[in-house]
This record gives C-alpha cells, structure tokens and sequence, in this order.
C-alpha cells in the first residue's frame, strides 16, 4: 500500500519483531477507528495519513517500542478508550497509534484498599472489579469506556468528585516508559511519600506528552453499604444555584451534586429511549450519598430536604434501587451524547464553586447577545460547567470561536480556568494565554524537554 | 402403539396459522409418545381449521381434538382453558406441552392451576427417566444454571421453548384421527376480544438473539444480509454506533454505552472491532460470536468463538447451514 | 377501585456470580431489591388509583427482609401492605405460591383488580398471575402494556403478544400482568420514603391462611414440582476459541456451536 512511508514501513516490521505480526497493523480500514475520539465533528483535528497501529501486550514491550521510535525520532500517540474532548488522542502527525488495550489486567489488594491496574483496563473493568471485591472506585468521568491510561493522562474528573476528588485523588504509583525505553516506577500503595519532587503529580494530567503510563496503583475506597440517588426539582436556576453553596457547608457531603436543566435532561433520556423519571421544573440537582447504613444516610437526606426546601424545591425524589440509580447516571452521562449530532464544541470551564450561578448567568447573557442556544450543565458541587456550543443559530466557525472566548474570560474573570475537566489536547491553545503567563509556559515546555527531549511523545502545536 | 394418549400438544394458531412452535412439540412428543409406547395428541382450537388439523397429523400427531367454533376464533384465555382442561380430565395424557410462546405461558398456567397440577416453565430439553417419568430442563438464573425438574402430579405440564425442538419432516401419507370436540360455549368469559392488531417495532434489550454489523459493513444495503441470518435464528439486528451515525440503520438498533445494553443468549459480530463503548453494552452476552477481519480487533478478546475473516465470505454459506438447519429451502 | 398488587423481592440478579468450578450460584455481592416489574406494576395501580380513587394494597410472600420492600412500595404509592411469611411457606413452587397469594387476596374480601409484573427476574416463569386469576376465578390479561380505560365494571387493555397486540376489555374483577413499556415508575418522594420508613406492616402467617384454606397446598408439602438436579450448562467464561476452516466449515460451525448452547434446535 503506497499509503506509508518507507521509513514507518521498515520500523512496522521492526515492531513486528517485538510485539507479533498480528498486532502491528498497517491496514487504514482497521485503523480508522483510532482516527478519532468523541470531539464534536466540526472541530475535531484531522488525523495523518501515515500511521500505523500497535497494540503491545506488557510493558517491556512498549519500552523497546518507544525506545526505536525515539532514535528514529518518530511521533507515537498513546490512546485509551478515545472518549475524550479535545482531541488529546488523535494522531495529527504521522507516526504510531500506541494502544494499551491488552494490556487490561486489573488486581484487587483488598488488605490495602488498592487496584492495580494496567493501562488498557478500562473505567468499566475496574467500577466492577472493585465491587467484586466489595469495593468501591468512587469517581465516574462518563464514558465508562474510558481506559485507566487515559483517565490518569488526563487527570479525568466528572460526577462524584465532591467527596473524594478527581482521578488525581486516587492515584497512588505509576509505572511509565519514557521515550528512551526507561521503565520508572513512582509512588506504590502508600498514602504519605514525601520523597523528593512528586514526579507522578507531573505525570497525571500531562496528556500522553511526557512518557506512557502502563500500569497504575490506585487507591479504592470500602464499598457503601447503602447509596441514594436524589433528583431535586426547581422552578428557577437560582433556586438551585443558592442550595448548593448550603448543602456543602451543612456538614453532609454527598458524592456529587450535578445540575441540570429539565429540557437536555429529556433529551438524553429520549435519546436512550428512556424516560426521565423526574419531569418538573426547570432546573433539577441531582444529589447522590453514600454511607454505611440506610438511617444514615436518610438522616442526611432529611437534613438535605430542609435545606431544599427552604430553597423553593418543587419536590424531593428518592431511587434508592440501584437499577434506578444506574439509570440516573447513564441518562446524566448520555446529555453529550443526545446533543453531539447539533454541536461545535462542548466546554468545560470552571469557577470557584459559588460563582457558579454568576458563570451561568454570563452564559445566559452571551447567548442572548449572539442569539444562539447554549445549553448548559454541570458539576455544580464542583463549580465545573458544561456549555455546549451548538449549531443552532451560529453563522460560522468564527462566530463560535468568538462565543467561546467571550465564555472563557468570563470564567477567568470570576477566578477561575478554561478547562477543568477535558484538558488541553489539540483544541485549546489559542486560549491558553488567558490563564497561563509566559513564565509558566517557560516552565512546562522546560518539563517537556527534560521527559522527551526529542518531541516524539503525542506532539502538538506548542512544545508541551 | 398404545392406545392412551402419553403426551397431548397444544396446537397454537393465530389467525388459522399453526405456530411453527407446534411442530417442534409434535417433534419431541413423538419420540416421548414412542417411548411410552403410547398416543400422541394434539388440541387445536379455532374455527373454520378442519384443513389445519391435518398439517398436524402430518407432523406426528396420532389423534388431534379439534375444538372447532366461532368463538374459539381468537384466543380467549378463559374459553380456551374450558374446552381444553375438560378435554384433559376426559382422556388423562401423562404429558401436556404448550410452546413457551406469549400465548402459551399465558394459557399454560391457568390450565395447570384448574388441574391443580405441576408446570414447568420455558424448558430447552425433555427426556424421560428409568420410570418414564418427564424430566423437564430450564435454565435458571439468567442460564447460568440447568435445572432438571420432576413432576409428581399429572399431566406433567411444561412450555417449551421455541426453536429447541426438531420439528420431523411433513410427511402427507402419515395418517391419524381428527376428533371433532363438542365446544362447550361459554356465554360470558369476562373477556371481550375488541381488537387484533399486527404488532411492531423492535426491542433489543430483551432480545434473546442479537445479529449485530459494524464498520465492517460496506454500504447499507448489505444490512440485508445480517436481517436474514437475524430471521433465520428468530433474533433481531443491533449495530454499532458508526452505523447508527451514519444513518444506515435507526437509533433503537445501537448496541452499547449510549445505546442499548444487551444480554442476548446469543450476541453475533460481524464486522465490529469492539470499541469500549460497544462492548460496555453487549459483554454480558451469555455467548459472544465474533466475526472480523482484523485479527488485533478487540472484540476478539470478549469472545467466545471468534472467526478471523470476511464477513462477506462467511455470511453466504452460513445463511444456507441455517436455511439447511431450520428445514427451509 | 381495591386495587391488589403482588410483589416480590428478588437478588440482584446481574450481581449473582456463579462459580464454575464449583457449580454453585454466589449471591454474596447481590442485594435484595424488588422484582423490576412489580414496580411497574405498582405504578399502574397507583396511577389508576390517582384517576378512579380506592386503595392499592401490595402483598408479598416472602422471608421477613421483604418488608423493606414494602415499606418501599408504601413509599411508591401504596396504601397498605402485607407480608405472607412463615417457614411453611418456603420452597413453593410457582402453583404452591399462586395458591398462597390467592388465598391471601381471597381473605382480604373485596377487590377489583389484581396486578403483577410479567414475570420475575430470578424464576422468569410469568406463570404465578395467570395461575392467581385461574384460583380466584377471574378473567386474565397477560403482558398488558397500555390501560386504555377502567370504570367500576370493566377494564380496557393492550396486550402484546408476539405477533399481535390484543385490545381486551376484562370485566372486573379480574388480574393483569403488565410489562415494563406500560409506564416508568415514578420515583417516590423523600418525604413518603421518611414516612414509610416508619410505616407499619401487616405480617400473615401459615395460621393466618390455613383457616380460609387448604393447608396441604401450601409451601414445599402443596408444590408438585421438584427439582431434582442442578447443572452447569456447556458454556462458561470467555473460552475465545477460534473458528477455522473454508467459509463452508465455518458456517457448518457457527451452526454446529448454536445447537450445542441450544439457540438451534
């Protein structure tokens, strides 16, 4: 096929020396799908030509990869389960498509409350087998296709990030291959470790740009003996808004708080061809709590329900049935999916948590003035808040970028990032400028150099 | 031959049409019938069915009760019951099967309640012990268990379900009795028929056979293809997301996390790598075939038998085995 | 309108592992939650309730941890529940149960109509409503999708079957069995959650109902049917064994593979 290069050809074979014939994969038809990831079409960065797929299955495998691309200074580009946003995973230069997903083993260590887990071991895997383990992993970014790699990579948040935090929370050790072929290990199953520059913190959240991440200690937590899921009605967003700063400061901490607005809510649900259990009001939280016993954790839904209450809540729902709760969150995690067929672009901006409302609001505003639909959601505990930037009404691409900036200052302007969930990937750098200084991007692309001095490792537009 | 009647088979119809279900339960009641050494019946129920019934006996049956009436027309759960338990109390079979069908399992147990006898749901297999007692076989919890179950009372009642059965070959030379039954007209039922309308629409999710495409489809018409082995095995089509992106195939079909999660008996691939997103939604599968060409496709790696190949090479001759299996064509 | 729902608790059933090895069933990670149909059917109730007034009653029969399940359909909208529990009561088949619950319906006096779920997720037979009708001696309707219209006298239901849908009209008092596209249960209020919580439930017992009936019905002694063996079917994990061979063999082994694991016959 005249498609590859001589040079990616030669290093193909060589590949397939280390890692079999059959996992070295050169045919496009079989690539296609690692083309892509779940960035909206009309932004989505164009993949190379030239690539070629390898799917290694250990880690000394993917060190003697790694170490031949890097004297043959060839781009690899790690990729997980593709769910991500902003085009992180997509190959744009030509080279190699590195996927993990052999490697899936995941091993419970109950004594200590960890899961170790390879790269390629995805969010679903390990959800169940935590559990089996009787065990919990409390964070749930979405996609439960989402691979451990990647989810460390991009330091993923989402839902149930109030009580315990994003990924980075729950990470541990690392085990990752540098472009030289260097294994390191860092970090273990230890919950203190005060032992020089915490490498690993650099690691999680760098986007594949830094070295691969092929294995993962991460810490689970006791599995809750008892889980309610609360879907909360209210006429106005501030209703709903003003509950959330109360709710957090009143001692109960639930796993997550999301808000959502009544109309993308049924979106999803029809999109699933569900129904949305809750139909009234305008704005609804979605509250979910966890603790040891079913008194409990009612005495902390009753003290919730005052607090709701005083707030003009419309009404107060209980699923406690886990298929019931189950649905809540897929139809909460399907919101994207229901509105990506009309979008441009999804956001992740976030605040302070009580600026949250004061964001929306501005969002409102920006809308009305370009006079397009911006439907907006989000983790509201979190003060992280989706706003989709949709067809509808958007005369070009330029007129997108304007509304998008405009929400970004906003956000900043009330203290906070342009991205607190999805990252940078290939989509953001424009926009950088806004949060980041020049000193701090002297810094980073200083880190960047020293971890892979030759560029190979996912390279983008700027050296970081 | 005996002259009892061992086993009695229901002789569903809908609309004068015999479910295919029925020859299936001739089939196997034949074989227990001879081991017996006895009868095997059939009751039919319907009006205007006389032709009918012979189909019957050209399947296997010995003798078939024909219960032939205006209101037995469309099924009555309560005349239907009537007619048949007082058929049962009069010639006593040690076996009475009803096809596991929705009409089946509704009639099925009301006949067992009034006889006050055992019922054994759904069965896949039938054998007889050492005493030629029925030995019924179901699964159980999802089918990750069998269970082999006895009956102490009689007649041993069970549903079988559809498509587990060897219907014999029709055969119109076979001869047998048509007993014409007195209809015994219930005035008032409780249950008035106002309407009988032709179902539709497709629901994956409790789907016990999944024929699914993917990527590895190349135009949408080919879909075509993956319907007839889906009508061939009694199942339904799923897809991929790509497909469903592309239009080529409606949403309600889309296996996976913003899909349908599926847990078929059976989950067919062809042509579909196994994104996360697919597999989060058919994993559960109780039994997972893969078809793809691309040997590092990750599905491979979730499934029970997989086969690396052109789904346009396997997919004709596997149409004709089943075409050959079902006794069609 | 009395309305009668009958309910029971069933394992999670996609947490019930089951051991290979030992050919054993491990229900140790499964909880115990309603059977997803009776919610449905619950909420059938509670919805023509909401239109027609009376009162819905749920009942179960079941080990005493059901009444958690009670008290969570007191939650959902019901009025009264009542628990048949007793040791006699245990290892009834489905006729044995039937007859149980029918007697239980029959001492409670008058009704006008009975509505289950389908079927159960753990016994998957769908036969205990239809066999509850044929003792109360009342017309059925089986897998009702749609309640069209109900009065005093006489109720109107879709029901599906698989190749038609029936448009019934059942003359009251009579049983349904309703599947899960006839609504979405509602989610219950946290305020009625709190206030079931504390909500009392009436418990039956075998010498509650041997006095209306017959007791050699009842339990393991009143069920005809024995299982009388319990077996790993062929398939187990993932065994990703590869087909080979001419197209023409592989799909003799495709066909081969389906009899085997009984999708063919």
């Amino acid at each position: 096929m005249p498609l590859h290069n001589n040079a990616l050809l030669d290093v193909a074979e060589e590949i397939e020396r280390i890692v079999g014939e059959r996992w070295v994969i050169t045919q496009r038809d079989f690539i296609e799908s690692y083309l892509k990831d779940e960035t909206p079409e009309p932004i989505r960065p164009k993949p190379a030509d030239n690539l070629i797929l390898v799917k290694p299955s250990s880690t000394s495998e993917v060190s003697l990869i790694l170490k031949i691309a890097n004297e043959m200074k060839i781009p690899v580009f790690p990729v997980g389960g593709r769910t991500g946003l902003v085009g992180g995973s997509i190959p744009t230069k030509p080279g190699i498509i590195l996927s993990l997903e052999r490697m899936n083993k995941i091993e419970v260590d109950r004594e200590n409350l960890m899961a170790v887990a390879e790269a390629g071991a995805t969010l679903g895997d390990l959800i169940k087998a935590a559990e089996d383990a009787g065990l919990f992993f409390p964070p749930h970014p979405g996609d439960e296709g989402a691979q451990i790699g990647g989810l460390i990579a991009t330091n993923a948040g989402g839902a149930r990030a109030i009580k315990y935090g994003v990924i980075r929370n729950y990470v541990r050790g690392l085990e990752v291959v540098l472009p030289t072929g260097d294994i390191l290990s860092l970090g273990g199953k230890l919950l203190k470790n005060n032992t020089g520059y915490d490498l690993m913190q650099i690691i999680i959240g760098s986007e594949g740009t830094l070295c691969v991440i092929t294995k993962a200690v991460i810490r689970l937590f006791p599995k809750s003996k008892y889980m309610v899921t609360l879907i909360i009605p209210f006429n106005s967003r501030s209703d709903a808004m003003r509950t959330v700063p109360q709710i957090l400061r009143s001692g109960v901490i639930p796993l997550a708080i999301e808000y959502v607005q009544l109309k993308e809510i049924m979106k999803a649900a029809e999109h699933l061809n569900d129904n949305w259990p809750v139909q009234k009001g305008f704005a609804q939280l979605i509250i979910i709590l966890d603790g040891v016993s079913q008194e409990e954790v009612l005495l902390a839904c009753e003290e919730l329900s005052k607090i709701c209450e005083s707030n003009n809540a419309i009404d107060i729902m209980i699923a406690e049935a886990p298929e019931e709760q189950n649905r809540i969150l897929r139809i909460r995690s399907n919101i994207y999916t229901a509105l990506k067929p009309d979008m441009i672009d999804i956001l992740d901006v976030t605040v302070p948590p009580n600026s949250l409302e004061k964001l929306m609001d501005e969002v409102d505003a920006i809308a009305a003035k370009y006079g397009v639909y911006l439907p907006t959601y989000g983790h509201a505990g979190d003060g992280n808040l989706h706003v989709h930037i949709m067809k509808e009404g958007m005369k070009d691409m330029d007129m997108a970028d304007a509304i998008k900036n405009e929400i970004y200052s906003a956000a900043v302007k009330l203290g906070g990032v342009i991205t607190g969930e999805h990252g940078i990937g290939k989509l953001r750098f424009k926009n950088l400028s806004l949060v980041l200084s020049e000193k701090h991007m002297e810094i980073m692309r200083g880190i960047k150099r020293v971890f892979d001095p030759n560029n190979i490792l996912n390279p983008r537009e700027i050296l970081f | 031959m005996g002259s009892e009647c061992g086993v009695l088979v229901f002789a569903e119809q809908e609309n004068g049409e015999i479910h295919n279900v029925v020859y299936e339960l001739l089939g196997k009641g034949r074989e227990l019938a001879n081991r017996l050494n006895k009868m095997l019946c059939a009751v039919l129920l319907g009006f205007g069915l006389e032709e009918k019934s012979r189909e019957l006996i050209y399947y296997g049956a010995d003798r078939v009760y024909l219960f032939d009436h205006p209101s037995l027309k469309n099924f009555d759960v309560i005349r239907y019951k009537h007619n048949i338990v007082k058929l049962v109390n009069e010639v006593k079979p040690d076996i009475f099967l009803i096809g596991a069908t929705r009409m089946g399992r509704s009639l099925a147990p009301r006949i067992a309640a009034a006889l006050r006898t055992g019922l054994t749901a759904d069965c896949v297999d039938l054998d007889l012990d050492d005493e030629g007692n029925l030995v019924q076989i179901r699964p159980a919890f999802s089918g990750n268990i069998m269970a082999q179950i006895r009956t102490r009372t009689r007649p041993q009642m069970a549903t079988v379900r559809y498509r587990m059965m060897k219907p014999l070959s029709r055969n119109p030379n076979r001869t047998g009795e048509i007993v014409r039954m007195e209809t015994e007209f219930l005035e008032n039922s409780g249950i008035e028929i106002l309407d009988r309308v032709s179902a539709s629409g497709v629901n994956l999710s409790e789907a016990d056979i999944i024929v699914a495409a993917g990527r590895g489809l190349k135009s949408p018409e080919d879909l075509k293809l993956i319907e007839e082995v889906a009508n061939l095995l009694g199942g339904v089509v799923g897809a991929s997301r790509p497909l469903v992106d592309a239009g080529w195939i409606g949403r309600e079909h889309q296996v996976g996390f913003s899909g349908n999660t599926v847990k078929p008996k059976v989950y067919i691939a062809f042509g579909i790598s196994g994104s996360p997103q697919h597999l989060f939604g058919m994993r559960d599968s109780d039994i997972i075939i893969a078809v793809n060409k691309d040997p590092s496709a990750s599905i491979i790696n979730f499934s029970d038998y997989y086969v690396i190949g052109d789904l346009y090479e396997i997919i004709p001759p596997l149409i004709r085995e089943l075409k050959r299996a079902r006794g069609v064509g | 309108m009395n309305i009668i729902v009958l309910m029971k608790q069933v394992p999670e059933i996609e947490k019930v592992r089951f051991d290979y090895e030992k050919g054993r069933l491990d229900r140790s990670s499964a909880g115990a939650v309603t059977n997803p149909f009776d919610l449905n059917a619950l909420e059938a109730a509670v919805q023509i309730k909401e239109r027609a007034g009376g009162s819905v009653t749920a009942i179960s029969m079941g080990p005493m941890q059901a009444i958690e399940m009670l008290r969570d359909a007191l939650a959902r909208g019901a009025d009264k529940a009542i628990l048949l529990s007793d040791e006699r009561f245990a290892g009834a088949d489905t006729l044995a149960t039937a007859y149980t619950l029918a007697t239980a319906i029959k001492k409670l006096g008058a009704f006008d109509l009975v509505i289950c779920g389908e079927k159960t997720v753990d016994g998957d037979t769908a036969q205990v409503g239809p066999e509850v009708a044929e003792f109360l001696g009342i017309p059925h309707a089986a897998y009702v999708e749609e309640i069209r219209e109900i009065n005093a006298k006489w109720i109107v239901v879709k029901a599906r079957m698989e190749q038609s849908d029936y448009i019934l009209k059942l003359s009251l008092p009579a049983l349904i069995t309703v599947t899960k596209d006839i609504n979405v249960p509602r989610l219950p209020t946290l305020r009625d959650k709190l206030k079931a919580m504390r909500a009392p439930i009436t418990i039956w017992t075998y010498d509650d109902l041997s006095q209306v009936a017959d007791q050699k019905y009842f339990g393991f002694e009143g069920s005809p049917t024995r299982v009388i063996k319990v077996f790993t079917p062929v398939t187990g994990g993932r065994r990703g064994q590869m087909i080979s061979g001419s197209p023409e063999e592989i799909a003799a082994k495709i066909v081969h593979i389906l009899r085997e694991n009984k999708i063919l016959g």
